[in-house]
């Protein structure tokens, strides 16, 4: 029996294990009225039971697993999150860099603007041809107060020209290069410039000082200068037109050297120590605006109109002259040949009366005692001899200052 | 001929695996059979389980631990679907037993072989579900021949990944 059991235990056990689960599967089935098979809706208690030991095995696993694939996934998305955002702050931050920039481009180029439009406005009134020009660099050294301007030789500029802005001047040129030019500023001690003051019209010497300030020196002393006074270029130096602004008195101080002599400290209207855009002087000619050229113009013709009605005047007066009997002999000379005109004629009133030529009288063809000059005064009244007459060669002129004739010979 | 003989194969080559293996990958096969289908959407032609209960069948060359194991499995299987408890669990039990007894005989360390057996054990397994299911239960169940096979197929092709794994796993003597 045992070497039964031993020979044909695994088919015994196969057929045991067999038997045991078709048995629990034919108490799972049942028969129904319609004859046919089917399981039970409602799982047995042992089979629950084992229903409930897979779900124990299986479950825990399963949860494990799908929250280890939640946690992968949300750090999967949170990696993928972290890299958008990573590379979109660094996006951003490159755009924040940019606008930054372009923000400092764009205000930098509205501030430029503003001065070029205050400089255009400037020079579009100013009367003297302009030149715009922009400062492209300096000396580097405090002791030489010179700056660089990108304009030269080849636009026209020449040394000697006033650098200014529209706030004031600034220096004048001192060398001229093909395309650039060096403009010695005014605060500089080598500079000079004359200016008057605006109030007190006294004038004075502008140059800077060794800290590169502006001073009026040569001054006598005069309780008049008070500081806030304007201060304007005097134009005898023949480099700064006249009236154009330097600044504003500061300060007066004694000069060091001079008892009676003040130097007058200038705060300068131009920022000399800011300078971006400058206006050259190229030429002192006047440069009109087309309305000042046009009201030029009009002038010149009512000018000229004038001119013509005068001429056609004193033509027509001399013609008149001829043709009616006159005052004064055709045949003497012209007291002032150049004015013929002027020659004093009825109903016309001689431009220059202290000018006008004495008209001298015609002597009379007959002469009676109504003849100017005829009778003679009450005082001087004595008897003519017989055969004495008026002297022609003297013409008097009657009393109410009408003209008269003179008794002929 | 002597060298073909059960005895002296089962004499001559008994694997033993860790305690842990023993517990793991059963539970590994149940769980990734739960598991898996759900990401694989109806292409889930592979039956873990009986793959493992094969396997450990063969190496262990023990018909009563292949049928335990398969039969055990089976149940595990049948408990997590709404059918009935044990059509699994007779099919794999038979299983198990085959390759346990097949084992005994045959070289188990052939990888072609194994495969061999563990697509045509796939095949009679499906067998045996569809017979008790239909015939000795009576019960409706739509299968294919085609789906079968393919499951077959994927067995096999777990089986040659998966074998080769297992056998790092045994300890040497």
């Amino acid at each position: 029996m045992d070497s039964f059991l031993h020979r044909y235990r695994n088919l015994l056990v196969l057929l045991a294990l067999l038997l045991a689960q078709i048995i629990g599967l034919a108490v799972q089935v049942h028969r129904t009225e319609s004859g046919r098979n089917t399981l039970d809706p409602e799982d047995m208690s042992g089979v629950r039971l084992i229903r409930l030991w897979a779900d124990a095995v299986v479950a825990p696993p399963e949860q494990l697993s799908h929250a280890a694939k939640l946690g992968a996934k949300g750090l999967w998305q949170n990696y993928l999150d972290l890299r958008s955002i990573r590379a979109q702050n660094q996006q951003l931050q490159k755009t924040i860099d940019r606008l930054r920039l372009e923000q400092a481009s764009l205000l930098e180029d509205a501030k430029q603007g503003e001065r070029l439009q205050a400089l255009v406005d400037f020079q579009q009134k100013y009367i003297y041809k302009t030149l715009a020009a922009q400062a492209i660099g300096s000396s580097g050294s405090d002791s030489s107060r010179v700056f660089y301007i990108d304009k030269g030789s080849a636009e026209g500029l020449d040394r000697d020209m006033a650098v200014l802005t529209a706030d004031g001047i600034v220096g004048k040129v001192r060398e001229v290069f093909p395309h650039s030019a060096q403009v010695l500023a005014i605060n500089d001690e080598t500079s000079g410039a004359g200016v008057i003051l605006e109030t007190t019209r006294i004038r004075g010497i502008l140059r800077g000082n060794a800290s590169g300030r502006l001073q009026i020196v040569g001054i006598l002393k005069d309780d008049r200068i008070k500081p806030g006074e304007k201060v304007l270029t005097a134009g005898g130096d023949l480099i700064f037109p006249r009236g154009l602004p330097v600044g504003v008195v500061e300060k007066v101080v004694p000069d060091p050297d001079r008892d009676s002599f003040i130097d007058v400290i200038v705060t300068p209207a131009a920022h000399l120590d800011r300078l971006d855009e400058v206006l050259v002087i190229t030429s002192t000619e006047p440069r009109f605006s087309a309305e000042q050229q046009q009201d030029m113009a009009t002038s010149e013709t009512l000018k000229g109109a004038e001119a013509d009605a005068i001429k056609q005047q004193q033509k027509a007066s001399q013609i008149m002259a001829e043709r009616l009997p006159g005052l004064t002999d055709p045949n003497a000379p012209a007291a002032n040949p150049a004015a013929p005109g002027q020659t004093a004629q009825p109903g016309q009133t001689p431009s220059a009366p202290a000018e006008a030529p004495v008209p001298k009288l015609l002597p009379a063809r007959h002469p009676d005692r109504f003849t100017p000059g005829a009778t003679p005064s009450t005082g001087e009244e004595t008897p003519a001899p017989a055969g004495l007459e008026n002297k022609p060669d003297k013409p008097t002129q009657h009393p109410s200052g009408q003209p008269g004739r003179n008794p002929k010979p | 001929m002597s060298a073909l003989s059960a005895d002296y194969r089962h004499d001559l080559g008994i694997h033993h695996y860790p305690v842990l293996i023993y517990a793991m990958t059963p539970l590994a096969a149940l769980v990734l059979q739960a598991l898996l289908p759900r990401f694989l959407h109806g292409y889930a032609w592979f039956d873990l389980p009986l793959v493992v209960t094969v396997y450990f069948a063969l190496v262990r060359r023990d018909p009563i631990q292949g049928m335990l194991m398969g039969g055990s499995l089976g149940i595990f299987e049948d408990a997590l679907t709404h059918h009935a408890i044990g059509v699994n669990g007779i099919a794999k039990t038979v299983a198990g037993f085959l390759a346990g007894s097949v084992g005994v005989r045959i070289d188990v360390e052939n990888h072609t072989i194994r495969l061999m057996l563990t697509f045509l054990l796939s095949l009679l397994c499906s067998a045996i579900y569809v017979f008790i299911y239909r015939i000795l239960l009576g019960l409706e169940l739509e299968w294919s021949w085609l789906a079968e096979l393919m499951k077959a197929v994927g067995n096999s092709a777990i089986a040659a990944v998966l074998f080769p794994l297992l056998d790092r796993t045994q300890i040497k003597e």
